[in-house]
């Protein structure tokens, strides 16, 4: 394992992290302010699939974060860089809100499947239109794996099980694009100036933030809010560099600690 | 039972009737390698069989008691406009000499979309003989293991089945039964079952089967393994399958028949739920290569090696006979260049059951 150094960048992970859906976690805007007084980047690193950027940092801007667009760093951009780098002709499986982020690309007789979040799309027709495109050999994108997430009314299925459905009846492997892959982790990286032995990621997700990022090179924080369960972090080894009730707790560590 | 020099000359008689219909036996003489090459008078791959292939499968049905059928792939393609399906040419034919030759039927399916009655009623419609106490289906099977385990079920399940769990208590679940639901699995379904199933202390998963995919007239859909696999991934559990390939389903199968593993020969279109799982149990298993078979390219149906069903996927592309030696498959050489379906596997066994029998002339 690399030596530690100084840190430099910080992701943060948004939905359940900075906020479930349109309520702030309590004093999150502050500890972000605390947070941009020290001398590091920051990064908004998420899996969020159903809204493009735009919509984000509406909700965002809304919630009165102070964050800018090309702070945040999607899986939906790194599908896209994806598609174009491949040159394929998408079935994407996103939310209407979504497609905004895939403008311009050709989607006419599709060769690939990508899936997103998109419980509208999740019917089993669309599902059987995914599955015979991918046994007759289009490549298989997963925007992320996420099992599930925190929405008001409880949890719900995340793009995951329907990728690993899709996976098992077509004996495909998913090429994943968003956490907790490595390069996601890495292109998020670009632009700061740092290496991920300098960086460490703040999100609710165990395996998809924390794992993740600390299988890049990072330190990973798990927050217990969104949709932290009782004894996720018993579910990775090596386990979380650290476990915090919520975000300004781990921002207050960071101050103390890490600079 | 019989002499060997009587059994032989039988063999003959039936190996020139099996040739004459156009039933060349499968085997590893009727490929590109082996004895029979290379004869000027027959083209490759139709050729008849030799006599000592055929003593030696006459050696493997010795003790054959009874026959179990898969149902959808086998005997019909189901779907189409109205739902109704389509009969697998010979498979009705198939059907009748099975029950004239005293063999015993069942018949063993991981239909989930209707109950048996309606299922019995759609299959006598196309023109089988079939009753419902020879059918073996996975709903009925988990509610034998609901009442035993006194799980009360959120069912994830074609409305058609619904009737099979009346009488079943449902009130505050403690486990989720998925069947194949087909149109019945939007995300809101699927949802509402995995939350069940996460608010869960011990979260108990039934899925009826674990099939990939199957044939409609219309095309391959989803079965409801891919269903099974999504709630697995999502709250880290392992299902329970009730339905082919686990070996209780088979075992109970065999019971209501009254037989033995080693007396009975499954025939399925499935690699790993019909072949391996009836393998696994103890049985003889025989692929057709209609319904699912027949439209992937063999390439593409990889068998599950986890369930150790095939050896190895490549396998696939060449079989079409599982030889009956020691009850391990053996795979014969070469290509067979027709398609076997349910109603040339039934006439070639049956032929050589008589012919065991009643050694004549």
């Amino acid at each position: 394992m690399a030596t530690r150094r100084a840190l430099k960048a910080v992701l943060v992970d948004l939905s359940g992290t900075l906020h479930v859906e349109d309520t702030a976690v309590p004093g999150a805007q502050e500890a972000l302010k605390r947070l941009r007084s020290a001398p590091v980047a920051i990064r908004f690193v998420t899996n969020t699939t159903k809204e493009c950027k735009q919509d984000l940092l509406q909700t965002l801007k809304k919630l009165e974060f102070d964050i800018q667009e090309d702070e945040i760093f999607t899986s939906l951009t790194a599908a896209r860089n994806l598609i174009e780098q491949k040159q394929v002709r998408p079935l994407l499986l996103v939310e209407d809100n979504a497609l905004v982020d895939f403008a311009g690309i050709d989607t006419n007789n599709p060769n690939a499947v990508v899936i997103g979040l998109a419980p509208d799309h999740f019917n089993y027709e669309m599902m059987n239109k995914a599955f015979r495109l991918i046994l007759y050999g289009a490549p298989l994108i997963a925007i992320h794996k996420a099992r599930y997430y925190k929405r008001k009314d409880g949890l719900a299925l995340g793009p995951g099980p329907f990728v690993t459905g899709l996976e098992y009846a077509t004996d495909v492997k998913a090429t994943v694009v968003g956490k907790p892959e490595r390069r996601f982790f890495l292109e998020a990286l670009r632009g700061t100036n740092c290496v991920p032995e300098e960086a460490v990621m703040i999100g609710d997700d165990c395996r998809d933030d924390v794992e993740g990022a600390q299988n890049a090179g990072m330190l990973g924080i798990l927050v217990k809010t969104g949709k932290y369960r009782k004894a996720d972090e018993a579910k990775i080894n090596p386990p979380p560099y650290l476990i915090c009730e919520s975000f300004p707790q781990a921002v207050d560590h960071i101050l103390q600690h890490l600079l | 039972m019989f002499k060997k020099g009587k059994l032989l000359q039988a063999l003959h008689v039936t190996r020139a009737r099996l040739w004459k219909c156009k039933l060349h036996f499968p085997g590893r003489f009727a490929g590109r390698k082996g004895l029979g090459a290379g004869k000027a008078c027959m083209p490759a791959g139709l050729r008849p069989p030799s006599l000592l292939m055929m003593a030696d499968w006459a050696q493997s049905l010795l003790g054959i008691k009874g026959l179990l059928l898969d149902v959808s792939g086998v005997l019909y393609d189901s779907g189409g406009e109205e739902g109704g399906g389509v009969p697998i040419p010979g498979s009705i034919e198939a059907v009748k000499k099975i029950k004239a030759s005293g063999l015993k039927l069942r018949f063993c399916t991981n239909e989930t979309q209707a109950t048996r009655e309606k299922f019995v009623e759609k299959l006598q419609r196309l023109g089988f003989d079939i009753v419902v106490n020879e059918v073996t289906a996975p709903a009925p099977a988990a509610c034998r293991i609901l009442k035993e385990r006194q799980l009360r079920p959120h069912l994830l399940v074609h409305d058609d089945v619904l009737p099979e769990f009346e009488g079943i208590d449902k009130s505050s679940p403690n486990c989720v039964v998925v069947g194949d639901a087909a149109d019945n699995f939007s995300y809101k379904n699927l949802n509402d079952a995995f939350r069940v199933l996460i608010g869960l202390e011990n979260p108990v998963l039934l899925s009826l089967g674990k099939g990939r995919y199957y044939k409609e007239t219309d095309g391959l859909k989803l079965d409801v393994g891919v269903y099974m696999k999504a709630l697995e991934y999502a709250c880290d559990i392992q299902a329970e399958v009730v339905g082919k390939p686990a070996k209780m389903f088979f075992q109970s199968a065999l019971t209501e028949m009254g037989i033995e593993p080693h007396q009975a020969i499954m025939i399925g279109d499935d690699i790993v739920h019909d072949v391996g799982g009836a393998q696994q149990c103890g049985m003889k298993a025989l692929q057709v290569r209609t319904g699912k078979y027949s439209i992937v390219h063999p390439d593409k149906t990889k068998g599950d090696t986890k369930e150790n069903a095939v050896r190895s996927p490549c396998l696939l592309s060449f079989s079409f006979c599982f030889g009956l030696r020691n009850n391990k498959q053996v795979l014969t050489e070469g290509c067979f260049p027709i398609t076997a379906d349910v109603y040339q596997w039934v006439v070639i066994i049956i032929s050589i059951l008589i012919t065991i029998v009643t050694p004549g002339p």
